[in-house]
């Protein structure tokens, strides 16, 4: 069993802690709106479309984190305006994240021929954490907060109530477009430490576990908070013990704990 | 001058229109009860009424920013606020939606759900509350957004008798501030009660006020086979079969 005194002695360790705290914070905050707007879907899909074009990226030098989320920016504004439209968007969602994960697997293997990368991106890494890693998942932090001060009663009205929405005269759209869009920005800001598929799993079981005993907002935003810290550095210290990526044991703990907490508040 | 006036108006989703020729005018302090089976047009009208959808024809006068109260259904019973925290979002029609709410806001919220009956139950689920009280919570929520236009949809239907006295109550005070209220109905007898009625069914049936609106043609006129005449005591009243169907136009 290692020593919890190395997160503090070796600095990839010391890198790999700080970012899966910063994610715990935005992961917590937006995955509270995440579960009320019903995003988890869309919070998953948007992390996986941006996956070719990170093997693409990572194979011609650019920044993954900075291709990823200019795409899943782009996905964003597309899934606002179709909502916007009336459709239901779940269908075109599905179709895209299968086709995106298809087509990033196609390239990693036959284009770019790099297998290594691909299982980073699919399911995170402990090692090679870079300094936009860890500068993306702060602003993803730090803009959840701001956010949520500033926005989140109008959110909370939009999502209670849509069709009175406006007659208190909140900016729906805008409102709309940001929740989508920083949720799009933490989804890829998660992909270096939990990878592609498991996103949800810093951004969607803390907060539905929170749900099952949270009576107000605030509440809910506090529980998801606490689970999202917990599960990320416990997750962490596993990965390390167990010399594997961070993303399994957070989403193996995010979804015991969801298990647990929903057998002892069942009436 | 009116508070609401609507000329000519018609209005659908697309295709051919499903609300046609509505005119009507509204004074401060009136009360306009809107009679019409499911499809008849009444949500169309509100429709239009809140801006939300743009009409084919004709124009609407009147206060750019009604209140609004929905119908329970369409809110998400699951949500985690309170009464209060359901009263306290009309605080947000007073701009400032990005500042926490302040005292003078809390304040507001509590002396309309004082209002509505329910300061009792200020700090209850609202998932958690009776159907007569939700629609008193997004009630007290329209009492605090402070509108001259109040636009209700179906407030009566299915409420319990507590929940419809004190929502009656709270409209004649409204009235007798001055504020006009448009209420859908699917209640002939209720319809009795208001200023006047507005009949749609497709297009406007008849407006006017109750004595001379709710008489046997223009209510066959209004909900076709789905009227049936009571005769009690010698005393004829007219019932409507409602069927129990959201989403209608």
């Amino acid at each position: 069993m290692p020593s919890p005194l190395d997160f503090a002695d070796l600095p990839f360790l010391r890198d790999a802690l700080l970012e899966l705290v910063l994610l715990g914070i935005a992961g917590g905050i937006l995955g509270a709106w995440i579960v009320l707007r019903r995003l988890a879907f869309f919070s998953h899909a948007v992390g996986s479309a941006t996956f070719p074009g990170l093997v693409a990226a990572d194979a011609s030098g650019v920044s993954p984190t900075l291709a990823g989320v200019a795409v899943a920016l782009g996905y964003a504004g597309g899934v606002e305006r179709a909502g916007r439209a009336g459709r239901e968007p779940s269908e075109a969602t599905a179709l895209l994240l299968v086709a995106c994960l298809a087509g990033g697997v196609v390239l990693a293997s036959d284009v770019f021929e790099s297998g290594a990368a691909v299982d980073r991106l699919l399911f995170g890494t402990l090692l090679g954490l870079d300094g936009i890693d860890l500068a993306l998942s702060a602003a993803a932090a730090a803009l959840a907060t701001i956010a949520t001060l500033t926005l989140g009663r109008a959110w909370a009205a939009l999502t209670f109530d849509p069709e009175s929405a406006g007659t208190l005269g909140l900016p729906a759209g805008v409102a709309d477009f940001l929740l989508l869009a920083l949720v799009a920005v933490a989804a890829v800001a998660a992909i270096p430490a939990v990878g592609v598929l498991l996103v949800t799993a810093i951004y969607v079981l803390p907060a539905a576990a929170a749900r099952l005993v949270a009576g107000s907002v605030p509440a809910l935003i506090g529980w998801a908070l606490a689970l999202a810290l917990a599960e990320g550095v416990l997750g962490l210290y596993l990965a390390y013990w167990l010399d594997v990526p961070p993303g399994p044991p957070v989403a193996l703990l995010g979804a015991a704990t969801y298990l647990v907490m929903s057998l002892v508040t069942r009436r | 001058m009116s508070a609401l006036r609507v000329e000519g108006l018609s209005a659908g989703y697309g295709g051919p229109p499903v609300l046609r020729d509505v005119s009507f005018e509204a004074e401060p302090g009136e009360t306009v009860c809107v009679l019409g089976p499911n499809g008849g047009g009444k949500t169309t009208l509100f429709r239009v009424l809140l801006g939300e959808l743009e009409p084919q024809a004709g124009r609407v006068a009147g206060p750019s920013r009604p209140a609004y109260v929905a119908q329970t259904e369409r809110t998400r019973l699951d949500f985690p606020v309170s009464a209060l925290d359901v009263a306290l979002m009309g605080t947000l029609a007073r701009g400032r939606w990005w500042l926490p709410p302040r005292g003078a806001d809390r304040s507001a919220a509590a002396a309309a759900l004082e209002r509505v009956g329910l300061a009792d139950r200020a700090d209850t689920r609202f998932g958690e509350l009776s159907g007569g009280q939700r629609q008193r919570a997004l009630l007290a929520r329209a009492l605090v957004q402070d509108a001259r236009l109040l636009l209700l949809d179906e407030p009566l239907s299915g409420v319990d008798p507590a929940s419809a006295a004190s929502i009656a109550g709270v409209f004649e005070e409204l009235r007798a501030e001055g504020r006009t209220l448009l209420v859908s109905s699917h209640d002939v007898e209720s319809a009795r009660t208001f200023d006047s009625v507005l009949c749609l069914h497709g297009r406007q049936v008849a407006f006017g006020p109750p004595a001379e609106v709710l008489d046997r043609s223009t209510l066959e006129a209004t909900y076709g086979s789905e009227m049936i005449v009571l005769e009690e005591g010698g005393a004829k009243r007219a019932v409507t079969v409602h069927h129990h169907e959201h989403g209608d136009h």
